[in-house]
């Protein structure tokens, strides 16, 4: 934690960057928010412990951050990668935006560019962990009435606040599709046909993009585990299409990169 | 408001057989908008089109559905009454009743109902309709050639010689295809070489073609009219403005025994080589594959004896990128080798050859000088087996077709086989014989009859050495199933003609279909077999299907037909159906967040970045943009943008939405 706020410090004094995107303690003892320093002295306020999980990288696309100049960004796995699928995306040039990731140990590695990143995140074990390869293992297991079931019995408690719209990296339409009234294709209210709409087709649009930082679920006041529907898609895209969203550069989004070695085993 | 015209055809009986258009016609009328429904026998007739135009100017229509046939059938027509009548025809949309409703139902109360739910989705579809005018796009008066055998030839020198500008692109050191490596022509037995070099020649010269040999495509982009393709020239190793042609590098260069392609592997070659001598160009062209100084770094043997200062090892592949109107593939085929058959030895027997090895021994300017000698020990061989069908017409083997040429070449290889060696015996084993054409079956019979070929029903079973000689194992199927054997010095097989082992990856880099066996496919098999699915691009020749030369020619110049065709107009007119980005007020200007995603989804290579500036030129956003020439109206970018950012002319969003909660 001091190393970090030492070298947010010194990259504000330096006027290396204009602004430290990083965490802070929250309104209580579980909660870190958001922070934005801007000059040397509120390095200090800066934590990273474990209640820093919300995916920062999110506001490096907002105009108001943007205005600021350029920024450094305290980083987990997942931000990294969210930066990479940002320069897939068009949404980051290279080297606007210097990425502190903070290692297991606490140790501040400076990542200024998007090869920099690729090459720190090859080094990162990849895959699932066993817990949740059991949790989809469990999903995946159940017959399909069930699975319905189970998926209609959660989403009916969405109550349509789009809070994981908010907090997802990768939900940065300036004019999201629920938001469209000519024509209306998503009901306004919460009602569970429409949630499921909404969920479904939230889940489609980061099918192949979701680099798994799991801030909607984080996000979700009702507690709905939305962040199982897009890693069950993210490792359907990674078996039919070998898609790895977040660790290169590279464009080539499942949906719309045909490859002659696809499995289409999903074509019958 | 909208005042809209609906007009029901009951297309005779075909429509009002099933479906009871006048309850149609009266629940249309109900329609909040609609301001004209009429029911009428044939619309498409012209009382039936003067009907829509009288309505239009009398009742002033904004719109109006033509509850008919396909859209396919007559959308052209009825599109083409609005206009007359001063509507814009893409105000003018239909409902299919017959298709879609009265062919595949029975008569019954439903099947009425769901005409009138066609009726009722398409009349909210044209409510929201907008006019649409149609694109012009301008044509570039040069045709691309892929394949410089006889097809591509032709089909060139039909172009060049109409006045338009032809590139024609050979993947081999010379063009002529395997036309050149034949040796007689069946049924007229004229020499293969005799009458293809004058037009390998007059290519060469002809001062509307461009050509281009050791090359291959490497990229095609645009659309019909407005290809751009990039034509990789591979590097021959020698300066083709200095080489004079004269041949001392072949004579000096010290490796001598590589298979020759052209002669089948049959002859030998040195590393830098001509493949024949009457090559167009000639020109020779370094092997790097066995060439000692590529492999070793040492030799340069044929630079020094090159009078010229021709030779350059350092020469680097070349990309040539053009613009052409029109493309017309001519990419040829290739034939199954001997090692395909472990029923005949898995090609380890020398003397089983395929017929294409046949044409080169029989030709003069082959490696025996035509005399017919065995590859083996050269013998002149005393009893040669011919099999037809080696491959062909056998689904066990994949190739379910009839490689269409086999007969008749078959009938010829023996027939001049019979010619060189009087007291030889030929045998042919046949399933079938398929001579259709003109003079062919005759040839066949003269074959039979004057040569005394001894044509055996059956298939073979079994080829295998005994004692210096092929043991070929078969079965009479003519004389009650009768096993034969046969004692041959030699024995050819008929193998099955297929698509070049590259062909799949040529379609797709085309972008047009073909079938299971790589062939490529024609657009439709009896109306259109020479045009693609791919407008712009035509097929000539055997990389379509197997054929023999004077259909592969007659096809050549019916694909140079349609590129003149198409070059006697200076500009395109094209549907307006096409995507577009949206454009909304400002902050956002268009709520396009260029992503790009939708670049790799386009298929055509449509997708643009546009920058929005403001007046003084500061960059606002970069969003995507729709090349209106370039986009094929598929709408997969439609369907991938997430904030729906690109809608179809005639097709949006809004449209579509407005006909599923009219159902």
């Amino acid at each position: 934690m001091e190393s970090l706020q030492k070298k947010a410090r010194a990259l504000l004094e330096a006027a290396a960057v204009k602004v430290v995107i990083g965490y802070t303690a929250g309104s209580d003892a579980e909660r870190a928010r958001p922070l934005f320093a801007r000059f040397p002295e509120q390095a200090q306020q800066l934590i990273y412990d474990a209640r820093c999980r919300q995916n920062l990288a999110t506001y490096l696309l907002k105009p108001e951050v943007q205005a600021l100049g350029k920024a450094a960004v305290v980083a987990r796995p997942a931000t990294l990668r969210t930066i990479l699928q940002y320069a897939v995306e068009n949404r980051l040039v290279d080297e606007a935006v210097l990425a502190l990731a903070v290692g297991d140990a606490g140790e501040i590695t400076e990542l200024a560019n998007f090869a920099a990143l690729e090459e720190y995140l090859a080094k990162l074990p990849r895959g699932l962990t066993t817990a949740e390869e059991q949790e989809i293992a469990r999903l995946t297991g159940m017959p399909l009435e069930q699975r319905w079931a189970f998926w209609h019995a959660e989403l009916e408690r969405c109550i349509k606040c789009y809070a994981c719209r908010a907090a997802c990296p990768l939900c940065y339409c300036t004019r999201c599709i629920t938001d469209v009234n000519q024509p209306q294709w998503l009901p306004v209210a919460s009602s569970p046909l429409g949630n499921l709409e909404w969920n479904v087709v939230r889940a489609m649009h980061l099918a192949g993009r979701c680099i798994d930082c799991g801030s909607c679920a984080d996000a979700c006041p009702e507690g709905i585990r939305i962040d199982l529907l897009n890693r069950v898609l993210a490792q359907e895209a990674q078996a039919q299409f070998g898609a790895e969203p977040g660790y290169s550069t590279r464009r080539e989004y499942a949906l719309s990169t045909f490859k002659p070695d696809d499995k289409e085993e999903f074509i019958r | 408001m909208p005042r809209i015209g609906v007009f029901i055809c009951h297309c005779g009986e075909n429509i009002a057989g099933t479906v009871d258009c006048a309850a149609v016609t009266q629940a249309a009328a109900q329609i909040p908008g609609v301001v004209h429904s009429v029911d009428y026998k044939y619309m498409c007739s012209d009382p039936g089109q003067n009907q829509i135009k009288e309505a239009i100017k009398e009742k002033r229509l904004t719109g109006v559905v033509v509850a008919a046939c396909s859209p396919r059938m007559h959308e052209p027509t009825f599109r083409r009454a609005c206009a007359e009548a001063g509507l814009n025809p893409f105000l003018c949309e239909m409902a299919n009743l017959r298709e879609h409703c009265s062919w595949v139902h029975e008569k019954n109360g439903h099947t009425t109902s769901k005409a009138i739910d066609l009726v009722r989705i398409l009349v909210e579809k044209v409510k929201r309709n907008r006019p649409l005018f149609p694109i012009n796009v301008p044509v570039t008066k040069t045709a691309l050639v892929i394949g410089g055998g006889i097809a591509g030839i032709q089909a060139a020198l039909d172009i060049a010689n109409a006045g338009q500008k032809v590139v024609l692109v050979e993947r081999e050191p010379s063009i002529g295809g395997h036309m050149a490596q034949l040796s007689e022509t069946f049924p007229t037995l004229d020499c293969s070489q005799c009458i293809l070099t004058p037009r390998m020649v007059e290519v060469a010269q002809h001062p509307n073609i461009t050509l281009h040999t050791y090359a291959e495509l490497e990229r095609l982009d645009g659309f019909i009219g407005n290809f751009r393709a990039v034509i990789r020239k591979k590097a021959r190793c020698i300066d083709e403005k200095t080489c004079t042609g004269c041949g001392a590098c072949i004579q000096k260069c010290a490796l001598k025994k590589i298979p020759s392609e052209f002669n089948a592997g049959l002859g030998l070659r040195t590393a830098i080589y001509v493949p024949f001598p009457q090559a167009v160009p000639n020109k020779p062209v370094i092997d790097r594959d066995h060439c000692t100084f590529f492999q070793t770094g040492r030799c340069k043997l044929c630079e020094r004896a090159c009078p010229t200062k021709a030779i350059r090892f350092d020469q680097q592949d070349e990309f040539i990128e053009i613009n052409v109107g029109a493309v017309v593939a001519a990419t040829g085929y290739e034939v199954k080798g001997t090692d395909f058959f472990p029923e005949y030895g898995y090609g380890e027997q020398k003397d089983i050859i395929t017929g294409l090895q046949f044409e080169r021994l029989a030709s003069a300017s082959g490696p025996t000088q035509g005399v017919i000698k065995r590859p083996s020990d050269g013998k002149v061989p005393d009893t040669i087996v011919f099999v037809a069908c080696a491959g062909s017409r056998d689904p066990a083997k994949g190739i379910a077709y009839c490689s269409k040429i086999c007969c008749m070449y078959t009938a010829k290889h023996a027939m001049l086989y019979k010619h060189k060696v009087h007291a030889g015996k030929a045998y042919v084993f046949y399933m079938d014989i398929r001579a259709g054409g003109k003079m062919y079956e005759e040839f066949v019979r003269r074959a039979i009859e004057e040569d005394e070929v001894h044509y055996v029903r059956g298939r073979v079973s079994r080829i295998y050495p005994r004692d210096g000689q092929l043991v070929v194992k078969g079965v009479d199927t003519l004389l009650n199933s009768r096993p034969v054997e046969i004692e041959a010095d030699m024995v050819v097989l008929a193998t099955a003609m297929v698509a070049q082992p590259d062909a799949e990856s040529l379609a797709q880099k085309m972008k047009v279909s073909y079938d299971q066996y790589h062939f490529l496919a024609e657009a439709h098999p009896k109306l259109r077999p020479v045009e693609m699915n791919t407008a712009g691009i035509f097929v000539a020749g055997a990389c379509q299907a197997p054929k023999d030369i004077p259909e592969t020619v007659a096809q050549a110049s019916a694909a140079a037909a349609k590129v003149l065709g198409l070059f006697s107009r200076d500009e395109l007119s094209r549907e307006p159906v096409v995507a577009v980005v949206n454009r909304c007020a400002p902050p956002e200007f268009s709520t396009c967040v260029g992503c790009f995603l939708c670049e790799s989804a386009c298929a055509y290579q449509a997708i643009e970045h546009e920058d929005i500036k403001t007046r003084d030129g500061k960059l606002i956003k970069t969003v995507a943009r729709v090349n209106q020439g370039v986009c094929q109206g598929c709408g997969t970018c439609v369907a991938l943008c997430r904030s729906k950012s690109i809608d179809l002319q005639g097709f949006s969003n809004e449209q579509i939405f407005a006909e599923l909660v009219a159902l």
